[in-house]
């Protein structure tokens, strides 16, 4: 691993307080050693030297709502279908993507059977494959006839079923038990129901208390996090007084659950993949999904409460994180950086604020706050070389050719050209 | 893909004659153009390809392994492979899929895996690029018989995920599995006609009896795939001839009569022995607590020079051995494949320009692609490697990575050559925007 350093780049340190400046920044195996904030370079020192002609620097950004194992297909079942083996490939070729896409880190938020995201983890850290630093999720874990259950009354195998399908405190126990056995990071609950189910629609709230509490007993005795599918206000107040840390989708809120939020604004974060039902109500006819359909299916309702909380939410103070659902038809994955376009346009982020959601809170939701998500000194060198101003334009955060390059651990998973490889030259 | 010519190279065709100084022009995924030049001659450019000066480097046809299994993991036991869970074992095989390319290995023959899928899904990833390896036939699991080679249940433990092979007792079993991995999509149907020493079922037992065989043979005509034998007995190996199986894995033990038959039957079969098996269990093993005495107490030793009698007698018949063969073992680790062509110089007595033929022009029908595949002719597809050395005075230099200084499949080079200007000068300033 050679040291880099980079020189005349305009930092964009991820803090959401500090404006761009021109400097350089020195990497030192996979640390930042040093940020000069002059235009006179920090002396390289045997480090290769990487002139970036103004490029921005920034840090990698965090997704917090990860699926590698949904598979750009339109339903649940199609994603289901897919065998084991050639899943397992699929999801580290997702990985793969996701950081050369600027993604350095990732929650996992559910995978499709059960050890999927533990395997892509354990060999992302092992070195046998390309990906981001990685939390490994559970399946989803739901309730007879919730989001989730996809058996059929004449399928009734629990292999036909996108979700494991529990009732009672005791088989929860059991399930939390098993994926904990496999070594996840954490456990998923599917609290609340979800258009895209229309027998158990967004607003429906569906697990026991004691279902839920005895799940979490099992998540906090080993150390692990609980997350939480909560698209109705009912399921976002139960996902919070037991003690969940991660909540999705959050599209309905009342004053209650705000103000319950709000006095948990240190320790939970909401990430609620607006991104899904902004496809599924403009996006989705090539699969059949017409914007009349979306709207009975309730999507548009659901749309304008999710704006609404989450603008509350925001003025709150309460951390909201881009990322979520991408992998299905119409949203595909790596078009995830979109969400922070969402995040201006509909809930009133500044650009700043949207990016500081997928820096410093990308740090803080990764679990390593002093040492990830900014470009300050000591940090990982988690980076991302970026051509142009995503302050003026967050578009370019999805365009694989703005991306010029990019860096997890000091390593680069996406090396920037040189201008003397671009022609070939004599071999041997 | 931009189209290459190789210029100012040794070519080595694959026909067994002399390499000859020359050019080689691929375009698109085949070899359009292979000319002889003179001493010091210049070479034109060809419009639109990129130009590589050898420099005299060696270039030869891509290798081809004719008895690959991805998912054994380099482990010293049957056991210890089959308790990789799939999702894990995928990954396995993906990644050793890229190091016989990296080795240049262009084609791999599988000759089963340890999982029903693992062989067919890794084909599909590698065709559709998913990811990387060379081209690929899948093999099925091996088929076996209760107590048989590969039959790894335990009495306490008898379900079928704990055995490495598929059990199969009697002639419609035998149908249905092969008619599952059928389904699955497999090339080739792999049947444990011999037993092995290491298993407790020596290698000279056979347990098969005709009757299943035949309807292995049977259904899998029907299907139009190949069937692999694991033949280490002379009956197997009669077997193989008599049913017309057409890969013969190992054949160790053989009488003039099997030898005859063989002889015979010369252009139907293909006899991979996989040399390094026996070799490095007798000799390189204690590690793992195969001392020579307990492999001289299983047989292997006795098995050794019987497998070399054997194949020295098939060599003087003209009967095609290929190398390739029981590599992802703890003691004959992946990659290290190219040791088989030294084997057979070593102690088959094959000459190198013997021992390179055997892994090319042997190689394309192994592949069941002979017209397209094994020589650097005109017409024929790119899979061309780029030596340093000369394989024909030292066979060994393909042992080396460093040595194998470019490959390429389909006309695509997995690891391109290194150029002369980036090695000369590391330009200190990298220019990214």
């Amino acid at each position: 691993m050679a040291d880099v350093l980079f020189t005349n780049v305009r930092i964009l340190d991820g803090t959401g307080e500090t404006n761009p400046y021109t400097g350089s920044v020195l990497v030192r195996e996979n640390r930042i050693r040093q940020v000069g904030r002059s235009t006179a370079p920090i002396a390289p020192g045997g480090a290769t030297v990487i002139d970036a002609a103004g490029a921005t620097l920034m840090p990698g950004m965090c997704e917090a709502h990860t699926h590698f194992s949904w598979n750009d297909a339109a339903t649940l079942a199609a994603i289901q279908t897919m065998p084991l083996e050639e899943h397992v490939l699929w999801c580290a070729k997702v990985a793969k993507k996701y950081l050369q896409a600027g993604f350095t880190s990732c929650v996992g938020a559910a995978c499709a059977k059960p050890r999927l995201d533990v395997v892509i983890r354990n060999a992302i850290n092992a070195g046998q494959i390309p990906g981001p630093r990685y939390m490994a999720a559970s399946q989803e874990i739901t309730v007879l006839g919730a989001l989730g259950d996809e058996t059929l009354p004449h399928l009734p195998f629990p292999e036909f079923s996108f979700g494991v399908n529990i009732s009672g405190a005791d088989e929860m126990r059991k399930a939390v038990r098993l994926f904990l056995k496999y070594g996840v990071d954490s456990i998923k609950l599917n609290l609340s129901g979800d258009n895209f189910t229309p027998q158990s629609p967004a607003e429906t709230t569906w697990m026991l208390d004691e279902e839920v509490a005895a799940a979490m007993r099992e998540v906090k005795i080993r150390g692990k996090r609980g997350v939480a599918h909560a698209r109705s206000s009912e399921s976002v107040k139960q996902a919070l007084r037991h003690g969940i840390e991660l909540i999705y989708h959050a599209s309905f809120v009342d004053e209650e659950a705000l103000d319950m939020l709000e006095a948990k604004k240190d320790e939970v974060f909401v990430a609620p993949g607006i991104a899904i039902l902004y496809a599924m109500l403009y996006e989705a006819e090539p699969w059949g999904i017409t914007h009349a359909m979306a709207c009975d299916m309730g999507y548009q309702i659901e749309w304008d409460a999710a704006c609404v909380s989450l603008a509350k939410m925001h003025k709150r103070g309460i951390r909201v994180l881009p990322g979520g659902d991408y992998g299905f038809a119409f949203t595909p994955h790596c078009q995830n950086a979109r969400d922070l376009e969402f995040f201006v346009k509909y809930l009133g982020f500044t650009p700043m604020e949207a990016i500081r959601c997928t820096t410093l809170y990308g740090g803080q939701v990764m679990k390593r706050p002093h040492d990830l998500g900014l470009v300050k000194e000591g940090y990982l060198a988690d980076l991302m070389l970026v051509d142009g101003d995503p302050l003026a334009n967050l578009s370019i955060l999805r365009d694989p050719k703005r991306i010029l390059a990019v860096m997890k651990d000091g390593v680069f998973a996406k090396a920037p050209e040189i201008a003397a490889r671009r022609q070939w030259e004599r071999a041997a | 893909m931009a189209d290459v010519l190789f210029t100012n190279v040794r070519i080595f065709d694959g026909g067994g004659e002399a390499p000859f100084t020359g050019d080689v022009l691929v375009q698109g995924n085949r070899i359009a153009r292979v000319v002889k030049t003179g001493f010091g001659a210049r070479s034109q450019p060809v419009a639109g390809a990129r130009t590589i000066d050898g420099a005299g480097a060696f270039l030869m046809p891509g290798m081809v392994e004719a008895h690959t299994h991805f998912s054994w993991n380099d482990q010293p036991s049957l056991d210890a492979i089959q308790r990789m869970p799939p999702e894990e074992h995928i990954l396995w095989c993906a990644q050793v899929a890229e190091r016989y390319l990296d080795m240049g290995w262009t084609s791999c023959v599988g000759a089963a895996c340890a999982k029903p899928r693992l062989d067919v899904v890794i084909r599909n990833a590698i065709n559709d690029g998913t990811i990387i390896g060379p081209r690929y036939l899948a093999a099925s699991q091996e088929i076996t018989v209760p107590g048989g080679l590969g039959d790894t249940t335990q009495p306490h433990l008898p379900q079928s995920e704990f055995a490495f092979g598929a059990v199969v007792s009697g002639a419609e079993e035998m149908r249905r599995c092969v008619r599952t991995f059928a389904k699955w999509g497999v090339d080739s149907l792999k049947i444990n006609l011999s037993g092995e020493s290491i298993t407790g079922m020596p290698s000279e037992m056979s347990q098969f009896t005709s009757e299943e065989v035949r309807v292995c043979v049977e259904e899998a005509k029907a299907w139009g795939k190949r069937v692999a034998a694991h033949a280490r007995s002379t009956w197997s190996i009669k077997e193989c001839v008599k049913q017309g199986i057409e890969v013969i894995y190992h054949a160790s033990f053989t009488d003039e009569e099997a030898l005859d038959m063989l002889e015979a039957h010369k252009t139907e079969h293909f006899i991979a022995p996989g040399l390094a098996w026996l070799i490095n269990t007798c000799h390189n093993a204690s590690e793992w607590g195969l001392t020579p005495e307990v492999t001289r107490k299983m047989g292997y030793h006795r098995e050794l020079e019987a497998a070399i009698e054997s194949m020295k007698a098939m060599r003087r018949r003209g009967i095609r051995i290929l190398p390739g063969g029981d590599y992802g073992f703890a003691w004959t680790p992946h990659g290290t494949n190219a040791k088989d062509l030294e084997y057979f110089v070593k102690y088959v007595g094959m000459s190198n320009m013997e021992a390179l033929l055997s892994a090319t022009a042997w190689g394309g029908p192994m592949m069941r692609m002979g017209k397209v595949l094994g020589y650097i002719r005109e017409g024929y597809l790119a899979d061309i490697l780029l030596v340093d050395g000369d394989p024909l005075s030292d066979i060994t230099v393909l042992q080396d990575k460093s040595r194998i200084l470019a490959v390429m499949k389909d006309g695509e080079f997995h690891r391109a050559p290194e150029m002369h200007a980036a090695a000369r000068s590391l330009p200190m300033t990298r220019w990214a925007a």
